[in-house]
């Protein structure tokens, strides 16, 4: 199997331009060579992008970008994402161990579109674009609710590459939360994942609420109908327990090694209002 | 199947990285250059028994293509030792306890040298936090942690 060094994004995108899906990319490697281990992946050529520069960076513009090559360990430890985008940081943290965090990237955490990705949740409630480029037709931009297509399915071409992530600009009294249920503190795949974003206006009431989990389906998803049933409330725990059936009336869990579908539906409903109750304090704590 | 030679350094020593696209750098590490302190446990990045530091960060090397190592910094529990003295980390397990069938040994001495480097006096919590990748089946982890405390002045207070 032929290893191809990318040192800059043009050398990167002429290589995926002419091998196309006979290529893997890969950036540090804890899912790819797993998949390849595992015999599940046989590329021809691994396209290796760990050190394209320029694809690490945390950007403000309006918008927050994140670059593709940004490590857990690096969305763990930024000052603005731990400020201002907890979640992301939060469920950065809580991905395997030091030794997975300190080369495992956001790009392939998402590209990996695994149904317990820890990373969807929060980037989700953020209404993240993928950044996407190839060598022939440019760049192009892409709601992330539409990029994860199926289990371990996105909807990248094969002479892509994804570049970084475009997330709405968190604003004042606005504030979310990342949960995580596992059997222990550390090294798990989420048995139920769940970010929300909550924002509320001058006297308390939710104006913006978005709440998306993972490990409940195939793909992680946004609760549209339980977002709604927020709307215009302050979380009491009535509100919110409506809210949560309608999230459970989305949630479509399995049995696996993990968990049984029977405990992420008794689990779901209890981190959320959790969940809510946090996140609302918190948003709601900017009001004077 | 194509190899490709490029250099790295392990231990201090310029070596040339022989392998295809899926070769490991911990089946580099121990195949090619027999250095067979590192382990190979899971081999899916379980349990942090093949970590090794890349340019100072724990890896496992397991999950790590050996030829992204080029012109990386590799250092593996061969290197550890200083001149013939354990170094202080290897001394403080001695001391503790926190060594018993030895398997998952390198890869938290390892763990515990990228950490004491970036935090000389780790707390108990930023301890285990760094230790959540190791997986040991002998010990419990308490002498673990306590030889890691037994070199912090936080940890101690703690």
């Amino acid at each position: 199997m032929e290893f191809r060094r990318s040192g800059d994004l043009d050398e990167a995108l002429t290589s995926l331009a002419e091998l196309g899906d006979k290529a893997q990319v890969l950036a540090g490697g804890t899912d790819v060579m797993i998949q390849l281990e595992r015999g599940e992946i046989s590329p021809e050529t691994l396209v290796h992008i760990e050190r394209v520069e320029g694809m690490r960076d945390i950007t403000e513009n309006g918008r927050l970008t994140l670059g593709a090559l940004l490590t857990h360990i690096d969305l763990a430890q930024s000052p603005v994402l731990c400020d201002r985008y907890q979640s992301v940081a939060h469920a950065a943290s809580l991905v395997g161990g030091w030794q997975t965090q300190a080369v495992g990237t956001i790009g392939g955490n998402v590209c990996n579109a695994s149904p317990a990705a820890d990373l969807l949740p929060p980037l989700l409630v953020h209404g993240a674009n993928v950044l996407l480029v190839s060598k022939d037709r440019g760049e192009r931009e892409v709601p992330l609710v539409d990029f994860v297509v199926g289990r371990r399915t996105i909807a990248r071409e094969p002479d892509e590459l994804v570049t970084g992530f475009s997330l709405d600009n968190s604003e004042s009294r606005t504030a979310d939360v990342y949960k995580k249920v596992g059997r222990r503190g550390a090294m798990e795949v989420a048995i139920v994942g769940l970010a929300i974003r909550l924002s509320v206006d001058q006297a308390g009431t939710i104006n913006d609420a978005r709440i998306a989990v993972c490990s409940v389906a195939p793909v992680p998803f946004r609760a549209q109908a339980a977002e709604q049933a927020l709307l215009g409330t302050k979380a009491n725990g009535k509100e919110t327990g409506s809210a949560a059936a309608l999230l459970l009336e989305q949630a479509e869990p399995i049995d696996d090694v993990r968990a049984t579908a029977r405990y992420r539906r008794m689990v779901l409903p209890r981190i959320f209002e959790s969940a809510v109750a946090e996140c609302y304090s918190r948003a709601a704590s900017d009001l004077s | 199947m194509n190899s490709a030679n490029t250099s790295t350094l392990v231990n201090g020593r310029s070596v040339t990285i022989i392998g295809d696209g899926a070769t490991t750098l911990l089946d580099f590490l121990r195949d090619s250059l027999g250095l067979r302190g590192t382990k190979e446990g899971c081999n899916e990045g379980e349990c942090g028994a093949c970590t090794v530091l890349i340019d100072g960060r724990p890896v496992d090397s397991c999950l790590y293509p050996a030829l992204a190592a080029e012109g990386r910094i590799i250092e593996t529990i061969e290197g550890m030792d200083e001149g013939s003295h354990l170094s202080s980390i290897q001394a403080a397990l001695v001391a503790t306890g926190g060594i018993q069938c030895g398997f998952c040994t390198p890869g938290f001495v390892m763990t515990l040298t990228a950490l004491l480097r970036k935090q000389p006096n780790p707390n108990r919590n930023e301890i285990v936090g760094a230790l959540a990748g190791n997986l040991c089946r002998c010990t419990g982890y308490s002498q673990i942690v306590e030889a890691a405390v037994s070199l912090s002045e936080l940890g101690k207070e703690s």
